[in-house]
């Protein structure tokens, strides 16, 4: 099936509940080929130009299509409105799949090291939901938890992101200087009008976290006002290195990595939880740092 | 000919097209290089750029079947019963086979009374009664769409009992035999000189490599069609066409001449390609349906099928005097073999010949072993052996270094090897050694330009565009290392290439069943019958195996065996030409000579072009070559076991986030012994490619393996260099040293800068971080200074 309009989508979704859409479908249509998964049909997004934008809403709101493309939001002037989801859509992958893949998909998809969710989860954004008549807003983490999942029939069709006009960064450890998967990743906002910081941890669990009493903690450290000024550090580095430490403490259980079915209570962190938290609190030092800068 | 296939099969006759003249010369017009020491393209290079070029996964043929093969799930694991009768009950499934369907003989590796397995080996085609590793084939089908095919081998039904996986290689020894032949393939002792030597400084490593797999981006495909005389004809991009024949023959009970290999285009082979178990199967099936299988195999499964690199793991110990020379060397060199033996006792040779590099010492103690496991099977990878031993020397002398107090550099001077030097097995080196030079070369070139004298944007932070990278945490490193490789069979094996050049009108015609599976043969063919017979037109004949022996395309041996062919049977040809010629001037067929398309006598003053000369004439000629003999080595690992040597050095920059412990290479400086450049062009590209694979294997390729279970297997898992994680390769020097026994006194260049590499890049991140770097790929832990 290919809806050419939302609304034809939403119903053609309503009509045959067991089809699974398919927006860039870089993550489906592995799974398809290699033979995971056998959907009994699938509603194809593409066509759908409306969702492939963004659009203003009044209080300072982006809605954000969800067939928005990777490398459409690594254009300027998204990267001008929205920096850390622009750089998350940079580094998600080789061209041939930021060409494709989408906002939506990656949400849908929820995979653990998916780059935009620790944005999305740092910026509070939130998602329609839409069924034939109904639509319902729901906030992105309560979707990736689990708190409050996607129903049978439901499309989701926007990304609500609030416009923060402030310093952002999305950092990604790997491996390697070409495009792959994150070790760890970290989303950082600034929101300057609340004095506060947001913070999210991607990859190291699977969903993003938030480590909100490091976040709080942070902003009583930072001097706002000196924030931006020539010379005048808006932050002691010994407190941003403790962030970064409070943050990979706060996200990276002791027993990471280890074996959880032996059921030996673990005597201290694990290497590979030591190793994990080393990455995470390098990644929210350097994410606070340049924030700052 | 009766056989239908000739005119129903695309591939052959497409890639006899793509490597006509015509196509060739066309974009280049009449200024095409011409000889031995140009540069001319490639001829498949343009289709294969346009994406027309036909590989064997774009076979066709005339009511074709599918075929799909059931792996084994367990490492490790007896089979009780195998049912077939669900996939046999699908619509549209003509066949299943198992073992039960093979001819009772060599492949049945079950047995314990064996026979001498011949071409064989210790490898089943099909699982009988024991599954070895992960991903063992174990029954096929043949369906007529993929799709039933592999719904069919999803329901045969496999009663396994799960056996204990045996996957660490150091418990090998001991562990209750894997299979009848046991599990040590074979234990290598090398012994050389004084036990009860001991030096001043003593430095001592254990170093790790991991598991490299070739991984093709063209995985494994192939066509087979039966034969009206009960044979069968294979389309395969085998690298071995004789070999595969020989062998996929004895498997089925078949005489070899009834089984016809054809090679397809082959799309990458640093290693192996199509596994006997792939051909033998798909050759089974044609048989049974009578009618034409085709078969490609998933990615997932390309990893499961093909021979790795051998993972290994090697203790040293260096003995040195207070200057650094060294004094003896003990090694301990232990390589997981997998699950079958294939050419692991080959490679085992070379880690244990060059378990000293290319250096001087007068005390050699080596015990190696290759030994079987549930992993894996390992096999043929460029520099098989001698690039596991070459990480571990290289890191030991970086170590000897550091501890009296050198530069890398200088230690590498004191003890480097030369022509005439003798190397622990007792092998004089007599062909050119120029390690010094090539040291020099790469040490005197210019260093890659700091950042700090770019423009913030040109420079590519460790972790890539967009990543974490910091610059206040970025080291700079820079790494030396040298290394050494064999070319052509080692140990007393029979190296033989024929070649048939055929000229008429004024084009010339190579057969030679020497397969260019990438390494250039196929051009340089071309540039040695232009170079001899002074014909611009050369077509090089699709292979196959009904042409005479060419040997497979592996050590590097096509420039020399097939090339001295070659070369021979064109210089025949030259006689035939000019004989009558030089009989008409008066004077002997030697005072002529054949240059920029004329025949010119000595003084210069009689002379004819060539095109004149050939008309109306169709002259042929075959010619074999064969290099000189080599032995085994012996119980103490003493011998001439190696037809010759190439050497190279390399120089590796690299780029450290010592905080996150991501590395990336900026620049790699090579200086390779190429005996003579033949084609300078290619040689360029195939350093470029070696050192690709090296970077690879440093960084980033590592196929894991969960208790005997692969964990990676796709491309997703595995990873693979790109663009932005491979360096610039700078060619310092191509030392041009003649080797006087060797066809044209050239030497084999794709293995060595794939050897080399990772030692280069491990000594430079050494050097960025001062920690010890015991292990390939480095981990970015292994990197991260505290």
């Amino acid at each position: 099936m290919l809806p050419t309009s939302l609304d034809e989508a939403v119903e053609a979704l309503a009509a045959s509940p067991a089809a699974v859409p398919v927006a860039g479908g870089t993550d489906l249509m592995e799974a398809v080929n290699a033979g995971r998964l056998r959907p009994a049909a699938l509603i194809g997004l593409g066509r759908i130009t409306e969702l492939r934008g963004w659009r203003y809403e009044d209080g300072g709101t982006a809605v954000l299509g969800a067939g928005l493309t990777l490398a459409r939001m690594d254009r300027p002037d998204f990267a001008a409105l929205i920096p850390a989801l622009a750089d998350a859509a940079r580094t998600a992958g080789p061209p041939q799949t930021r060409n494709v893949g989408t906002l939506g998909g990656n949400i849908a998809t929820a995979a653990p090291a998916g780059d935009t969710l620790p944005v999305l989860a740092a910026l509070e954004a939130s998602v329609t939901l839409a069924r034939p008549g109904v639509t319902r807003e729901v906030p992105v983490s309560h979707l990736l938890t689990g708190l409050d999942p996607m129903r049978p029939g439901e499309l989701l069709t926007w990304v609500r992101v609030p416009l923060l006009n402030a310093p952002q960064v999305f950092l990604k450890a790997t491996g390697r200087s070409g495009p792959s998967r994150a070790t760890a990743s970290v989303a950082l906002v600034l929101d300057p009008a609340r004095r506060a910081v947001r913070c999210a941890v991607g990859a190291v669990a699977p969903v993003p976290l938030r480590p909100l009493e490091a976040e709080a903690w942070v902003a009583g450290c930072i001097d706002w006002d000196a924030r931006g000024e020539e010379g005048v550090p808006a932050i002691d580095p010994a407190a941003a290195a403790a962030f970064g430490e409070y943050v990979a403490s706060a996200c990276v259980p002791d027993g990471y990595g280890g074996d959880a079915a032996s059921g030996l209570p673990a005597e201290g962190p694990t290497a590979e939880a030591l190793r994990l938290r080393r990455t995470v609190a390098v990644l929210a030092r350097r994410a606070l740092g340049r924030a700052l800068k | 000919m009766t056989s239908p296939t000739d005119t129903t099969l695309a591939p052959p006759d497409a890639a006899a097209e793509s490597s006509s003249p015509e196509d060739a010369q066309s974009p280049s017009g009449p200024a095409q290089p011409f000889g031995l020491g140009s540069s001319p393209l490639r001829t498949d290079a343009l289709p294969k750029a346009l994406g027309i070029y036909p590989f064997a996964a774009d076979l066709w043929a005339e009511g074709l079947l599918w075929g799909a093969v059931l792996r084994s799930p367990h490492p490790h694991a007896r089979i009780v019963a195998i049912d077939t009768a669900a996939a046999l009950a699908i619509p549209g499934v003509h066949a299943v086979v198992t073992a039960a369907d093979l001819p009772a003989g060599p492949q049945s590796a079950d047995g314990s009374a064996e026979e001498a397995r011949g071409p064989v080996g210790d490898r089943p085609v099909l699982a009988a009664g024991v599954v070895r590793h992960h991903g063992e084939p174990v029954a096929a089908v043949a369906a007529d769409h993929p799709d039933t095919a592999r719904l069919a081998a999803a329901s045969i039904v496999v009663e396994y009992e799960v056996l204990d996986a045996l996957t660490d290689p150091e418990q090998a020894f001991h562990a209750p035999p894997l299979h009848p032949d046991g599990n040590l393939f074979r234990h290598l002792p090398l012994r050389s000189g004084d036990p009860e030597v001991v030096g001043e400084v003593i430095v001592e490593g254990l170093y790790q490599v991991g598991r490299q797999d070739p991984a093709p981006i063209g995985a494994e495909a192939g066509l087979a069609v039966p034969r009206p005389d009960g044979g069968v004809e294979l389309h395969l991009s085998s690298t071995d066409p004789h070999g595969d024949r020989e062998r996929t023959a004895a498997c089925l009970g078949l005489e070899p001449d009834r089984v016809r290999l054809v090679v397809t285009g082959v799309p990458g082979a640093t290693a192996d390609r199509e596994d006997l178990s792939f051909q033998v199967t798909l050759a089974l099936l044609a048989l049974r349906t009578g009618r034409p299988v085709k078969m490609t195999l998933t990615r997932e499964e390309s990893f499961q099928s093909h021979a790795t690199r051998h993972p290994a793991l090697l203790r040293y110990r260096h003995h040195a005097d207070a200057q650094g020379k060294l004094l003896k060397v003990e090694a301990q060199i232990l390589l997981d073999g997998g699950a079958y033996a294939d050419v692991s006792a080959e490679a085992l040779a070379a880690a244990t010949a060059f378990s000293v590099g290319p250096y001087v010492c007068p005390n050699v103690f080596v015990d190696a072993w290759a030994v079987r496991t549930n992993n894996p099977p390992a096999g043929r990878m460029r520099g098989e052996g001698a690039l596991q031993t070459c990480f571990a020397y290289e890191s030991q002398l970086d170590q000897l270094a550091a501890r009296i107090g050198v530069e890398p550099l200088e230690i590498r001077r004191r003890n480097v090897l030369a022509t005439g030097d003798a190397m622990p097995t007792g092998q004089a080196v007599t062909c050119p050694a120029p390690v010094a030079a090539l040291l020099d070369a790469v040490a005197t070139s210019p260093l890659p330009a700091l950042p700090m004298d770019e423009p913030d944007t040109d420079w590519l932070l460790p972790g890539g565009p967009g990543g974490a990278g910091d610059p206040s945490a970025v080291r700079r490193g820079i790494g030396y290392a040298v290394g050494m490789v064999h070319m052509l069979g080692a140990e007393g094996e029979d190296e033989v290439s024929t070649a048939t050049v055929r000229v008429s009108g004024d084009h010339a015609t190579v057969i030679c069943a020497a397969v260019d599976s990438g390494q250039g043969f196929a051009t340089l063919a071309r540039q040695i019958v232009q170079s001899v017979l002074g014909v611009a037109e050369v077509y090089v004949a699709p292979v196959d195996s009904d042409q005479s022996i060419a040997g497979p395309s592996a050590r590097g041996r096509h420039t020399w065996v097939s090339g001295g062919a070659v070369e021979r049977a064109a210089l025949m040809v030259r006689h035939q030409l000019l004989q009558p010629i030089a009989a008409n001037f008066g004077m002997s067929v030697e005072l002529l000579s054949i240059a920029d398309g004329k025949i010119t006598s000595y003084d210069g003053v009689l002379g004819m072009p060539v095109t004149e000369a050939l008309e109306g004439k169709e002259l042929w000629a075959t010619a074999q070559c064969r290099p000189h003999p080599t032995e085994p080595l012996d119980e103490a690992g003493q011998g001439d076991a190696f037809v010759s040597i190439a050497f190279c050095a390399m120089r590796a920059v690299v780029d450290v986030d010592i905080e996150l412990g991501a590395v990336r290479v900026v620049d790699v400086t090579v200086a390779q012994d190429v005996g003579r450049a033949l084609n300078p062009g290619q040689i360029e590209d195939r350093i470029e490619a070696g050192v690709a694979q090296g970077v690879g294997l440093a960084l980033l390729e590592d196929l894991r393996t969960s208790g005997g279970l692969l964990v990676n297997p796709s491309l997703t898992g595995y990873r693979l260099p790109t663009a932005l994680d491979t360096p610039d390769v700078r060619i310092a020097a191509l030392l041009e040293e003649r080797d006087v026994v060797a066809t044209f006194g050239a030497k084999a260049v794709s293995a060595v800068p794939a050897v080399v590499a990772p030692a280069a890049i491990a000594a430079a991140v050494r050097a960025a971080t001062g920690l010890p770097v015991g292990r390939l790929p480095i981990q970015p832990e292994d990197a991260v200074v505290a």
